[in-house]
């Protein structure tokens, strides 16, 4: 035991201080994502419905619903639309009304007919 | 193209047998069609040359196939043997290869199939109540399984509890059958009926990509290692090899994951012994590990990294030579402390043994095998890219108790950093291959941290999914749970015993 | 009434939590990140959380899954063993819908069995998105969810 001991005073402190000052090793991590309105039409926001696996997104009419609770930060939208569709960076994501979670994009209106 | 001289053991001798043509040589999966008829005879003449069952699974059809994957160590090869069952019964292979009890229990389930004789079987993954309506893989069978768990005496003295599904903070549910005679433990078995989620049923009709999302969550610590298995079935089937960046990435990735997987382990061995600071120490290399995964490859436990014909992404090697060494030193340094306390170990010493006959003939793999004195490794025996160029050392130990299977995790886990290094040094990472129109069949594995991973998938001409057969380690393994569980220990060293597989439920309940 | 409720939960969980850990049918990763909050690089006792085995001690309920079905009884039992007041936390992409849709194996989501108060997104949520869940549980940190847009057009974040 007094090896334990004497392991544990050198190894130091590694505990985080969240929540009194934030923790940098949350930039590394996955986060959902955040998109670029004005860059979504129909078209791709309907490309972007069908390549979420795990159901958060949803076009109804000129909206794009984006249901963060479902996300699971895969990727796979922000591959699809690189330039319209970023990481939120935002982790610190619990809340207590699951409305709040789903999120009401506006798709840039259809040009031309 | 040669044709191989009949060997006693090989695949060619079984087909010489029974009838066949002789396989290419250098066929890694050797396919042989074996008539109802001549099963029973072929399953004795591959169990006799010492061939191992590494799974058991049927799928539907006009009528219902059966398929044995048979590991042929030695020899650098599967063999799958197909049988189409057009009869409510087929031979009792587990009476052969008791390696097949659980899977003949799940083929009656999902499939109305079941072998002859009329042994009871167990109830395995639908629940207590499951209707003609809950889904299945095929057709309903005729009554539902019974429990053939039957009462146990000790001297008139033994009685069983049920244990769980709700177990201790932080652990997944599961339920347990307890036979104990008071501190001793005679038999202890398993229900994962509640964890059953259907996997391989909601794959069917899916094409690959997407089916690389759930196959990850079948048993998310496995997360590379499954898809990986999937990925080469898949690309097996439609004759697509990824690019060997892909390779060196997946390799980098599942090493990643052994790593991990192992901390983990080692973690829970602590805490089931009731070491607070070497839980501590193992937990502070484990949070090392998980966040070098993330900044390699951008999520902790490695999700999203394989692809249908490659990785989707490639790792950061700056980050990881960086990060790996100190990572990996946290982790030497937490168990050579541990191996140096006395009390940690008599803890571990001859507790849970499984002895190397059980191994063999449960068909154990992974670091449970190997620490019972059974030298397999699917990276050593059927060797595919990155591991044919860069072969890991095999970790192999005699004793069969906990103890030797920490040893041989952590003999694995130094062994994996080596490998890493290679995998990084082999050349540039990442890619991935199209996928061609069209479909097929094949079977893919990979070692995952507990053990062979194995994937079987059909693909119809529109490429999409028409049977996916997911194997996790964990399906095979848990039957050595409750051999190593009885005899000589006690309700004490259950926790410690589970630490030391290091299995999941998911991955078993699917 | 419930703005009376969560301000009584504040004074009485504000300082000691107890908490229990459910698992409906998750892949196993939730689990590893839920046992990571004892570890030193987390350590919810600092906070004044706790697990406990026993569902008579427990204040909280944290739970994982979809919520298979044929969970649903020791679901419900374990949730009714313990004495209120008492908060439910849906933990990770799975309990909050994503993931599996409702078919007959799951319900899809922990809300159709039980209570929820606190939701959880993430897959799996990290340690850290855990204790920030679990302080907004106990009213220590405000929830920033609702406030947050998801969209980038130099309109706020």
């Amino acid at each position: 035991m007094p090896l334990w001991f004497a392991r544990g005073l050198r190894r130091g402190i590694v505990t985080t201080r969240y929540p009194a000052r934030p923790d940098s090793s949350a930039a590394g991590l996955p986060t959902p994502p955040a998109f670029r309105a004005g860059m979504l039409d129909h078209r791709l926001a309907d490309l972007l419905v069908t390549v979420c696996p795990s159901r958060a997104l949803y076009r109804d009419g000129d909206v794009l619903q984006f249901d963060v609770g479902r996300c699971t930060a895969c990727g796979r939208c922000q591959e699809a639309a690189p330039g319209a569709v970023a990481p939120s960076g935002e982790f610190e994501l619990a809340g207590t009304s699951r409305a709040a979670f789903v999120k009401q994009i506006p798709l840039a209106p259809e040009v031309g007919r | 193209m040669t044709t191989l001289q009949p060997r006693p053991g090989t695949a060619a001798s079984l087909l010489s047998a029974i009838g066949g043509a002789a396989p290419r040589e250098g066929d890694r999966v050797v396919t042989v069609p074996v008539p109802a008829a001549q099963l029973e005879a072929a399953v004795h003449h591959l169990a006799a040359a010492g061939a191992r069952l590494a799974d058991l699974f049927a799928a539907d059809g006009d009528q219902v196939t059966l398929r044995l994957v048979w590991g042929l160590d030695s020899e650098r090869q599967y063999l799958v043997t197909e049988t189409p069952i057009d009869a409510p019964e087929y031979p009792p292979l587990s009476d052969i290869a008791p390696a097949a009890f659980t899977e003949e229990c799940e083929i009656y389930e999902q499939f109305g199939v079941r072998p002859a004789g009329g042994k009871p079987l167990n109830r395995v993954a639908l629940p207590p109540g499951a209707g003609p309506d809950f889904p299945r893989l095929g057709h309903q069978p005729q009554e539902a399984p019974e429990e053939v768990h039957a009462p146990h005496t000790v001297g008139g003295q033994a009685f069983e509890f049920p244990f769980g599904p709700v177990r201790q903070a932080g652990v997944e549910s599961l339920y347990y059958g307890l036979v104990t005679s008071g501190e001793e433990i005679v038999d202890l078995y398993l229900f994962t009926w509640h964890k059953h989620r259907g996997l391989e049923w909601r794959l069917r009709g899916r094409r690959p990509a997407e089916a690389m999302f759930l196959a990850e969550r079948t048993e998310g610590l496995s997360a590379t290692a499954i898809s990986w298995a999937l990925a080469a079935a898949v690309e097996s089937a439609l004759g697509v090899q990824p690019p060997s960046g892909a390779l060196l990435t997946r390799g980098i990735a599942l090493e990643l994951e052994r790593l991990y997987n192992h901390a983990a382990a080692m973690a829970a061995l602590c805490q089931s012994t009731g070491l607070s600071v070497g839980q501590a120490a193992a937990e502070i290399a484990l949070e090392r590990l998980l966040r070098l995964n993330a900044a390699t490859f951008g999520h902790r436990y490695l999700f999203g990294v394989l692809d249908a014909g490659g990785v989707r992404r490639a790792p950061d090697q700056a980050a990881l030579r960086d990060g790996l060494p100190g990572a990996y030193g946290e982790l030497r340094r937490a168990a050579d402390a541990l191996l140096a306390t006395n009390s940690f170990m008599d803890r571990l010493e001859a507790t849970g043994i499984v002895t190397t006959e059980q191994a063999r003939r449960l068909g154990l793999v992974g670091p449970v095998a190997r620490a019972a004195g059974v030298p397999i490794d699917g990276r050593l025996d059927q060797p595919t890219a990155p591991y044919a160029a860069y072969p890991p050392a095999l970790a192999v130990r005699d004793a069969g108790d906990v103890l030797a299977r920490l040893r041989v995790m952590l003999d694995e886990a130094a062994d994996s950093v080596r490998l890493i290094g290679d995998l990084l040094d082999a050349g540039p990472a990442g890619g991935t291959a199209a996928l061609p129109a069209g479909g097929g069949s094949g079977l893919g594995w990979a070692e995952s941290s507990r053990g062979e991973a194995l994937a079987w998938v059909s693909l119809d001409a529109d490429g999409r999914i028409t049977r996916a057969r997911l194997r996790p380690a964990s399906v095979r393994n848990w039957r050595g749970f409750d051999d190593a569980a009885r005899s000589q220990n006690v309700f004490t060293d259950i926790p410690i015993i589970e630490a030391s597989f290091w299995l999941t439920v998911a991955g078993t309940a699917r | 009434m419930a703005e009376q409720v969560r301000q009584r939960v504040a004074r009485q969980f504000g300082r000691s939590l107890h908490i229990r850990t459910l698992d409906t049918g998750s892949c196993a990763v939730c689990e590893q990140e839920i046992r990571l909050l004892g570890a030193p690089h987390y350590d919810l006792h600092r906070l004044g959380f706790f697990f406990t085995p026993a569902p008579r001690h427990a204040d909280l309920l944290m739970v994982t899954g979809p919520m298979i079905r044929a969970f649903d009884v020791a679901a419900r039992k374990t949730y009714e063993a313990m004495p209120g007041p008492k908060l439910v936390v849906a933990t990770g992409a799975c309990a909050l819908g994503g993931v599996y849709q409702a078919d007959a194996f799951v319900h899809g989501t922990v809300d159709e069995i039980l209570p929820v108060d606190v939701w959880i997104p993430g897959c799996p949520p990290s340690p850290l998105a855990l204790l920030q869940g679990l302080l907004v549980a106990v009213d220590r940190l405000a929830e920033k969810v609702s406030g947050l847009t998801f969209t980038a057009d130099g309109a706020e974040r």
